[in-house]
């Protein structure tokens, strides 16, 4: 046998360096920032929740490969991602069987039942997420007053912003964006600082691993939609804002409250659910922004930011059929 | 670069500034295959035994697309034997060996010397195209087509045009030079830049006098330093367009016509002659001045040699000359070989018998070993949308890509699978390393063979 056999294949012959698993390390780079501020606001009871939720994923992921008999593919960190992400979004101080038994919805009934990575119709994560905040509304909506590291006290039960915006519109003027937008106020432990998520999301586009049409729509979509509330919502004009920068006031305390950035920038532009044309990709992010304002402006749920997301993922199949012209396809043929 | 390419096609590394050839000598034996191009296989014109000269013709055919193979050493023809051409097909070949002498045939002592692009311009198109016709000049890149082919005017019927949908033929007006290369590190056409003197003018004069072309474009790698060329190109009055080397694929063919005339060309029928351009590539320019200057066809090879070599470089070799002995001119390959490329990395084909000889339509090698060749996997595809947003042609590979493994051809072509110019930047950047060009070129074959039917 000859040693020195040449391959033959087609090509390209050599190959970029992203693998599945170095893009969802990147989405665990462009975590961190988020994650750190919440364990740094939220302290013990994040960190369990967190873990708890990666740990619960991980172990559904095994059952899952040992039925199906296929090989774990925990590896490409795909598993652990999404269970980072459903730590993020659910509240410090969770009972601990909340992220476990959202870790395992996330796995089975969110990726398991479709067939695995790259078949699934909606993000699991979200999937999940609504599966528990319809079960135990309860818990899922208890946050926990933030107790920055080293500061002394016990922790106590608080209301999100966008709680208090549904009971009194004037929590708008209320808040100061400052503080706002630094994420100590109450929330989902990675959802809050704002900051950390807006820089883990630009360097999520600058690394070209998510599209940037999505957080810009979704951005886009939201402060649109948040200007147009406070130009003809009755009550938002009862609290007596004038001029462009008051209106705009609202707005940036939408972008900076619940769930908005990290279904922006993380969430939403999750690869397998979202689409993939330029203009579908847009009007995706778009989507999400406008129903997460609708949705606080005027439905009866606090936000809807989680929920844009999901209905946009419905329509995944839709936005993908919007396709650029293809550069030397003939026209007038005949 | 448009604006709106800004985000298409992948960023390479910039290549190694080109050298000009180095000249390399004579092989002891040459192996001549009589298919250089795509197109016709031309007949032996030599017997085994038979005593030849330079620039003898060996190979010749009375049909169109077919080009003249002459001998490129002296010596005596030793066998006529099969040999595997880099698509894989196998070709008659005329191996020769070697005298030394280097004596030319006596035949082309007569032949008419055009020295400048005056005396080309006043020459009659069609003798020009007969000279380039008995030079047997083929377009340099795999697969390319006799250039006699790609300067007469379209053989099919108009009505077959018609049919495919391309509108009308218009007279070609634009000659677009291309010094730039489309798939580095394989980069003759650069390091030829500083070659290019009198040859390119009388070549250039000749393809635009055949042609019909009034407007010569020359395009130039931008951030190599072009001086000698930029200034054949001012006294000549040719312009002299930028084209970043970097950006693939956007020096290939039809999208290089795009980028400098504004004309869109059509896929998959389509060339760049349809829209009025004639495109060729640098080299092809300066063997049409060297057949026409010195009246004797052109028996090298401008060859890069890129990838795992000791040095790599390009060399001037003999046609015929097996690769493996370019390679050993170079400083020898990788002591584990893996992928011998003839063309470039991303679109060249690999080829499994490193003794396939030099021929006019390979312009270099890329190797690599045993240990860099790239392994694809059967991973689902995940959807993120990386490859639709480098397409330079703005298809939907991912969907294109699941179609075709799935056996849907048609439904695949609906969706433009044709339009497809299998540049491979949808599988370069794949995170889950899917075989998009396998997938997409298995469901082109299988739709034609489909509508054949």
């Amino acid at each position: 046998m000859n040693q020195n056999l040449l391959t033959v294949s087609t090509s390209p012959h050599i190959l970029g360096r992203t693998t599945v698993r170095s893009m969802y390390l990147e989405y665990m780079i462009a975590l961190a920032p988020a994650l750190l501020m919440g364990l740094y606001y939220f302290g013990a009871p994040a960190l369990i929740t967190v873990l708890l939720a990666v740990a619960s994923a991980a172990v559904s992921d095994f059952i899952v490969s040992f039925i199906t008999k296929k090989p774990s593919t925990l590896s490409n960190l795909h598993i652990i991602c999404l269970g980072l992400v459903l730590g993020l979004i659910l509240p410090p101080g969770a009972p601990w069987w909340l992220p476990v038994v959202g870790g395992a919805l996330t796995v089975f009934l969110g990726i398991g039942i479709f067939g695995g990575i790259g078949y699934y119709p909606m993000n699991p994560v979200l999937v999940a997420w609504v599966a528990l905040a319809i079960s135990w509304p309860e818990a899922m909506n208890s946050f926990l007053d933030p107790l920055p590291l080293g500061t002394e006290g016990d922790w106590a039960e608080a209301e999100t912003p966008l709680m208090q915006l549904k009971g009194d519109i004037g929590t708008l003027q209320a808040f100061e964006l400052g503080v706002l937008w630094l994420g100590k106020v109450p929330g989902a432990i990675g959802a809050t600082s704002s900051w950390a998520l807006l820089a883990g999301g630009v360097y999520l586009i600058i690394r070209r691993i998510i599209p940037w049409q999505i957080p810009i729509g979704a951005l886009l979509g939201a402060v649109g939609m948040a200007l147009l509330a406070a130009y003809t919502d009755p009550a938002i004009e009862e609290l007596g804002l004038e001029g462009f920068a008051a209106h705009m006031d609202v707005a940036w305390f939408h972008l900076g409250t619940g769930g908005l950035l990290i279904a922006a920038f993380f969430v939403g532009p999750e690869p397998v659910s979202s689409p993939v044309t330029p203009w579908g990709t847009l009007l995706f992010g778009v989507g999400i922004g406008l129903m997460a304002i609708i949705v606080r402006t005027w439905g009866g749920l606090v936000d809807g930011a989680f929920y844009g997301v999901l209905l946009m993922n419905a329509a995944t199949p839709l936005l993908d059929r919007i396709r650029p012209r293809v550069i030397g396809k003939v026209v007038n043929g005949a | 670069m448009k604006l709106s390419n800004w985000f298409k096609g992948i960023s390479l590394p910039r290549p190694p500034a080109a050298a000009p050839p180095v000249g390399l000598p004579a092989p002891e034996k040459v192996y001549l295959p009589l298919r250089q191009h795509r197109g016709a296989v031309a007949e032996p014109k030599v017997e085994p035994g038979q005593r030849v000269a330079l620039g003898q013709v060996v190979g010749a055919s009375e049909e169109f697309e077919s080009a003249a193979v002459q001998a490129t050493v002296s010596g005596v023809v030793e066998a006529i034997v099969d040999t595997v051409d880099p698509a894989g097909e196998k070709v008659p070949t005329v191996v020769i060996q070697n005298d030394g002498a280097d004596a030319w045939a006596d035949e082309l002592a007569g032949a008419a010397i055009l020295e400048d692009p005056a005396a080309v311009k006043a020459t009659r198109p069609s003798h020009l195209l007969r000279r380039l016709r008995e030079a047997g000049l083929v377009r340099a890149q795999v697969q390319g087509r006799p250039l006699h082919v790609d300067l007469s005017p379209p053989m099919a019927p108009q009505s077959y045009l018609y049919m495919t949908g391309i509108p009308v033929v218009r007279p070609i007006d634009t000659l677009i030079i291309r010094a730039v290369d489309v798939d580095p590190p394989v980069c003759p056409n650069q390091s030829c830049m500083g070659e290019a003197s009198q040859d390119l003018a009388v070549g250039v004069a000749a393809l635009a006098r055949i042609s019909g072309a009034k407007r010569v474009i020359l395009a130039l790698p931008s951030g190599v330093d072009a001086a000698g060329i930029a200034a054949i190109a001012a006294q000549y009055e040719w312009e002299v367009a930028s084209v970043s080397q970097r950006a693939y694929p956007f020096a290939s063919d039809n999208l290089l016509v795009q980028s400098l005339t504004g004309r869109e060309v059509h896929t998959p029928y389509g060339e760049p002659r349809d829209v009025g351009v004639l495109l060729e590539p640098l080299i092809s320019a300066l063997d049409v001045g060297r057949v026409l200057s010195s009246g004797r066809p052109v028996i090298d090879r401008v060859f890069s040699v890129a990838g795992e070599v000791k040095n790599p470089q390009t060399f001037r070799v003999r046609l015929g000359t097996p690769i493996s002995q370019v390679l050993d001119a170079a400083g020898g390959g990788p002591s584990r070989p893996g992928k011998i490329i003839v063309g470039g990395p991303m679109m060249g084909l690999a080829i499994f018998d490193p003794a396939t000889p030099v021929t006019r339509e390979t312009v270099g090698v890329f190797v690599q070993s045993a240990a860099s060749v790239v392994a694809y996997a059967d991973h689902p595809c995940i959807h993120c949308g990386r490859c639709v947003a480098v397409c330079p042609v703005n298809l939907i590979p991912s969907d294109l890509g699941k179609l075709c493994e799935f056996r849907m051809y048609e439904d695949a072509a609906e969706m433009n699978l044709m339009n497809c110019i299998e540049c491979g930047c949808c599988a370069y950047v794949c995170p889950a390393r899917r075989p998009m060009v396998h997938f997409l070129r298995h469901g082109k074959s299988e739709v034609l063979a489909g509508r054949m039917e």
